[in-house]
């Protein structure tokens, strides 16, 4: 058994443990069709071997989590991206003690609750914390990354894959300001694709 | 729509549409002009207010948005932090054309409350998202370095020696 | 307000009672013999044109000049009240409205001060004058036992004294002294209170309370607000428009198609439909509603892309000769080393803080408009709206507010034109606002260009031939349709004045069509002359392995006064007199001395560290700058320190010049680094910040030293000859830190990652 395999039983048992609350799951819900470019978790079901299904529903996951919507408010450094090219936020702006910006320039200066024009709102606009960074990384490193409750806000995969389908500041993703490009699918799709994949054994790719 | 909120200690209720942006509102229905329009899309900080004592960029901020909350504009900042701007900001002749000084000051009064005596890390944090075409950079890194000083007592002073110093 | 402050200047005009009103004397000059105060150099010096003293003591001067940030209220005020010997905390400025009577009212060219200082130090002295005159009268002494000291006049020996309010009506009767006796009173350098000195700022204390009245500020009772949808190409039509949409917009009051333009374009509006509304969101909410299409015309062919390799080819072909000394193709053949270096620089765009705005309002029998606009020359507003509305001129009313920004856009006053008619269609009112993406997309842009240099070397180094090709579509086309010639007003500005001392030096123009409205900003072509002339002064010292400073200084050459009108030039000297502001070559190697001691040049530098040099004489004033870059492993590129000299001569306020050498320096640095205006299919591609970016808090130099050389010389320019040394200085600097050569402006692509294209500082074995 590959010290990889361990690590995703020894996650999907934790999260067992500490699947108190109810939660749908994708067999009993049903199965969402495929949208802008985002496959339907049936479309995986073929793969009969599951560790390659794992593999193949994450690499699916990758098209949402490496999308600019996702990835420019994932930064590695201090400053989030901007645009579909992913460049710096102009104007400068800093992650900050609590990730929602610096001392008199907080996200909220200038991002309401709400998208406004060209300006995406959330009431809780503010980045990932550094040791979620995306930007830059494969998605090998980025699977063992959210995986790792160290690096990951310390959520069970059931959390996880929770927050991926119902987090309002995640939903953003798809629901961005006019000019900027939607990430794939839906939140709903990306959720099941996240459930499939932890059922599927929560296998990373290796590089 | 009626939207109920409080700008510079005054009650209002206004029947705008609620998407409107609290700038034309200051300024097209409430006649306090001094909050200014420099680009419409939070890029320039001239429309600098404070909701809730928080910076919060006016050109952005749906009135629909601000129900119930505290807005103060250049003309209502009050208080040892607003004169200790005013006062270096007086006293070193920062504006040139001003236009865009009332947000540079909202911005550097609401860093001063919170920062008492901000590094030049810290000013360039703060005051990043206030475009000056004049270019007053220079003079306004100054003035926060010296209303520092002069509300902050010892550490402020040693700080603002020190940027003096450099210079 | 400007409303009142008009008002009050319109009643002051005409007052019995409390003002005193020298208009009430006019023309009763006292020694006819001598000339009157109306010829006096710089424009007439009646003082009542200028000063007016109320009964209570308040000394009304009127500003004639737009405020714009160079703190011309100041200046003005300093200058009278220094021969009026006022007291500072009585004066009140009164903004001028437009009129000819006030002489030139264009406040752009940097010559506000150096036009104005000698003609308004007339003025106040023959009030002075006419106030001693009138408490001698009244105390029946001698003038000459008199004098006048902060606001009061003062007889000495008996110790009597009468403020100046208390004389205004018996000063008022006085006639006015002659030129002669004016000019006899003015009050000597040595005894100077007022100019010179950093009296402080007539506009911050109202500015950091949000007081004082810009463009976009102006209310009028029953005001409505106007937005313009307007062709994305220039020269381009309205086809079709529906308003539908629009009119269902609550708020939206009415559309007004505008009249199409026809060329030469001027300051007439570019056409397209206003909007109207009851505020400026509904205004905003309906233009966006509105349904559109256009004829592009005949700009739509215009490529930023394409049109650089346009000017390059040009560049590379002879041109028409504009200057000429010695032979340079003798002495470039002849050369022991030949160096040649291609320049460009882009549109730029002014990017005023506050973007254009005006207020309209019709008489109401509509033969009379009011307006009320950021203008920097009201005068232009008023002929421009009467001729689009084909009105007499003196039925047009143009109030001047404060401006926020300048930068030459607001000397052209199209937006005042737009809302005339707008208002005039609506029959109510008019706010009409230019939004930011109106700024950047419908401007009058700083010209393209494209430069070649050639220098050749003999054997020691030395400079020998110094060829200069500069090819722009220039700002005559704005004026005359088609046209493509550089003007000598535009070739002097750096490039037909450049004052090296080599034995062979030519000049050379080319020619290209405009396929845009251009226009002038902040020290005009000198920004691309002085580019590429001080980056390539550096290049040839690089070629000849001399230091930058001291290869400047040696093609600076030894201090005497060059005259290109001697060499083939048409050179008007920026419209000032050679005889008092000639070509000075050992001021401008002054500056470029104090400016590297005041870096410190020649001392150790960290690693990936390089200081950059650049001097020029634009506006008869003379600037160096030395900037320090570093530049780490991956290209980034950091400005840690910029210092900055300016003898512009007699400086009236030297604190306010000093901000304006800091604030033109980061001007020239902020365009340098970003700033580009392109064209695709003839509309400007560039919409909003940071698509078109500028400088920001943390990109500005945390350490910057600037110096106002003091000098006893006339006053020079101030507003603009800071900026053209500023993108050269950054060049050089990047050269000497890298080893690579910044040729083609702006420094950073569009990626905002502020590297440079070649990464990587310097290293051990590089050249340069």
């Amino acid at each position: 058994m590959s010290r990889a395999t361990l690590l995703a039983l020894t996650l999907a048992l934790t999260a067992g443990c500490r699947e108190s609350r109810t939660v749908t799951s994708p067999s009993q819900e049903q199965v969402l069709p495929g949208e802008r470019g985002l496959r339907s978790v049936a479309d995986f079901a073929g793969i009969s071997e599951e560790r390659e299904r794992s593999l193949a529903l994450f690499g699916e996951l990758g098209q949402v989590i490496t999308h600019p919507r996702c990835v420019n408010c994932h930064p590695a450094g201090e400053r989030p991206l901007q645009g579909e090219e992913g460049f710096p936020h102009q104007p400068l702006v800093v992650r900050g003690e609590d990730n929602h910006g610096a001392a008199a320039m907080q996200c909220a200066t200038c991002h309401g609750e709400s998208n406004f024009r060209s300006i995406p709102g959330n009431p809780d606009w503010h980045l990932a914390p550094a040791e979620m960074a995306w930007e830059g990384k494969t998605l090998a490193e980025i699977c063992a990354q959210i995986k790792d409750p160290a690096r990951n806000g310390d959520m069970s995969l059931e959390q996880l894959a929770e927050h991926m389908a119902h987090d309002d500041l995640v939903a953003y993703g798809w629901k961005p300001p006019a000019q900027l490009e939607p990430a794939p699918g839906n939140q709903a799709l990306f959720g099941q694709l996240v459930r499939a994949w932890i059922a599927s054994g929560a296998h990373c790719p290796e590089s | 729509m009626s939207v109920k909120l409080r700008v510079n200690g005054q009650a209002h209720e206004l029947e705008v549409d609620p998407e409107t942006p609290l700038l034309w509102v200051l300024r097209d229905h409430l006649g306090l002009s001094g909050t200014k329009y420099g680009c419409g899309v939070a890029q320039c900080g001239a429309c600098t207010v404070h909701v809730d004592g928080a910076p919060r960029r006016a050109c952005v901020a749906p009135i629909g948005s601000l129900a119930g909350r505290q807005v103060t504009t250049i003309e209502g900042a009050s208080g040892p932090h607003a004169e200790a701007v005013r006062a270096t900001w007086e006293g070193l002749d920062v504006p040139q054309c001003g236009y865009c000084q009332a947000g540079q000051v909202m911005s550097a009064i609401a860093l001063l409350e919170r920062v008492p005596t901000p590094s030049d890390q810290d000013i360039d944090h703060a005051m990043s998202g206030n475009i000056c075409r004049c270019a007053t950079y220079v003079r306004i890194r100054r003035a926060i370095h010296s209303a520092a000083a002069s509300i902050g007592g010892q550490a402020g002073q040693a700080e603002a020696s020190e940027a003096e110093e450099e210079r | 307000m400007p409303v009142t402050m008009q008002r009050r200047a319109f009643l002051a005009g005409l007052a019995a009672g409390g003002s005193f009103v020298l208009g009430l004397t006019l023309g009763a000059d006292a020694d006819a013999a001598s000339p009157s105060l109306t010829k006096v150099r710089g424009g007439d010096a009646t003082p009542s044109l200028f000063i007016g003293i109320t009964a209570a003591g308040t000394i009304e001067l009127t500003c004639h000049r737009s405020e714009m940030g160079q703190q011309i209220w100041n200046a003005i005020a300093q200058i009278l009240a220094e021969e009026l010997a006022a007291d500072w905390d009585r004066i009140e400025i009164i903004q001028a409205e437009g009129h000819p009577r006030y002489g030139d009212q264009n406040t752009d060219g940097s010559r506000s001060v150096r036009n104005n200082f000698h003609r308004l130090r007339v003025a106040g002295a023959a009030m002075r004058l006419m106030l001693i005159r009138a408490a001698a009268k009244q105390w029946k002494v001698g003038a000459k036992g008199c004098r006048a000291e902060l606001g009061e006049v003062i007889h000495d020996a008996s110790g009597r004294r009468l403020g100046y309010g208390e004389l205004a009506a018996g000063a008022a009767e006085q006639p006015i002294p002659s030129l002669k006796q004016s000019e006899a009173a003015l009050v000597p350098r040595d005894q100077w209170r007022y100019i010179g000195a950093p009296v402080p700022s007539l506009t911050v204390p109202k500015i950091v309370r949000g007081q004082g009245t810009f463009g976009v500020d102006v209310r009028v009772p029953g005001m409505l607000y106007a937005v313009v949808a307007r062709p994305p190409q220039v020269l381009g039509r309205l086809r079709s428009c529906d308003d539908a949409a629009s009119k269902q917009i609550p708020g939206v009051v009415a559309s007004v198609e505008l009249p199409v333009l026809e060329p030469p374009v001027r300051f007439k509006p570019l056409g397209g439909v206003a909007i109207v509304a009851r505020d400026t969101w509904a205004a905003i909410r309906g233009r966006a509603a509105l349904e559109l299409e256009w004829e592009p015309g005949e700009n739509a062919d215009y490529n930023s892309k394409a049109y650089a390799e346009l000017l390059f080819e040009q560049v590379r072909e002879p041109g028409e000769v504009r200057r000429k000394r010695g032979d340079v193709d003798a002495a470039l053949a002849g050369a022991a080393t030949r160096i040649t270096a291609e320049y460009y620089v882009p549109h730029l765009a002014h990017s005023v803080m506050e973007p254009p705005a005006a207020t309209a309002r019709w008489s109401e029998s509509g033969d009379a408009v009011e307006c009320w606009a950021a203008v920097q020359s009201p005068q232009s507003a008023r002929s421009a709206v009467a001729a689009s509305c084909g009105l007499p001129e003196d039925k047009v009313t143009i109030h001047v507010t404060w401006l926020g920004g300048g930068f030459g856009r607001k000397a052209k006053p199209d937006f005042v034109v737009e809302a005339a008619l707008v208002a005039r269609a609506v029959g109510a009112p008019v706010k009409l606002m230019w939004t930011r993406e109106d700024e950047l997309q419908h401007g009058y842009y700083h010209t393209v260009s494209a430069q070649r240099l050639e220098g050749g070397l003999d054997q020691q180094g030395r400079c020998v031939a110094f060829l200069h090709r500069t090819v722009f579509p220039p700002i005559g086309s704005t004026f005359t349709a088609g046209a493509s010639k550089p003007a000598w007003g535009e070739l002097r500005l750096g490039a037909s004045d450049t004052p090296f001392d080599v034995p062979n030096l030519q000049l050379e123009s080319g020619e290209v069509p405009a396929k845009v409205r251009i226009g002038w900003l902040r020290s005009v072509a000198n920004i691309y002359h002085a580019f590429a002339v001080q980056s390539f002064a550096a290049e040839l010292a690089a070629a000849a392995g001399r230091d930058q400073k001291d290869y400047l200084l040696e093609l600076i050459g030894p201090p005497r006064t060059i005259d290109p009108n001697t060499e083939g030039a048409e050179y008007d000297n920026y419209g000032s007199p050679m005889s008092d502001y000639p070509i000075d070559a050992g001021r401008l190697a002054h500056v470029v001395e104090l400016a590297a001691d005041m870096a410190g040049w020649g001392r150790t530098l960290p690693a990936g560290h390089g200081l950059g040099i650049a001097a020029h004489r634009s506006f008869v004033s003379y600037v160096a700058t030395v900037i320090e870059v570093a530049v780490d492993d991956q290209g980034t590129l950091a400005i840690p320190g910029v210092w900055s000299v300016m003898d512009a001569g007699t400086v009236v306020n030297v604190n306010h010049a000093a901000s304006q050498l800091e604030g033109g320096t980061l001007f020239g640095l902020s365009n340098a680094l970003y700033g580009e205006i392109t064209a695709k299919d003839g509309a400007i591609e560039q919409d909003n910040f940071p698509r078109w970016r500028v400088m920001r808090m943390p990109e500005a130099p945390r350490h910057m030293e600037v110096k106002i050389v003091a000098s006893n010389a006339p006053p020079g320019g101030v507003g603009e000859p800071p900026t053209p040394p500023a993108a050269p200085a950054l060049a050089n600097a990047i050269f000497a830190a890298t080893g690579q050569r910044i040729r083609r402006l702006p420094v950073f692509d569009t990626s905002r990652r502020d590297r440079l294209a070649v990464a990587g500082s310097r290293h051990e074995g590089d050249e340069g």
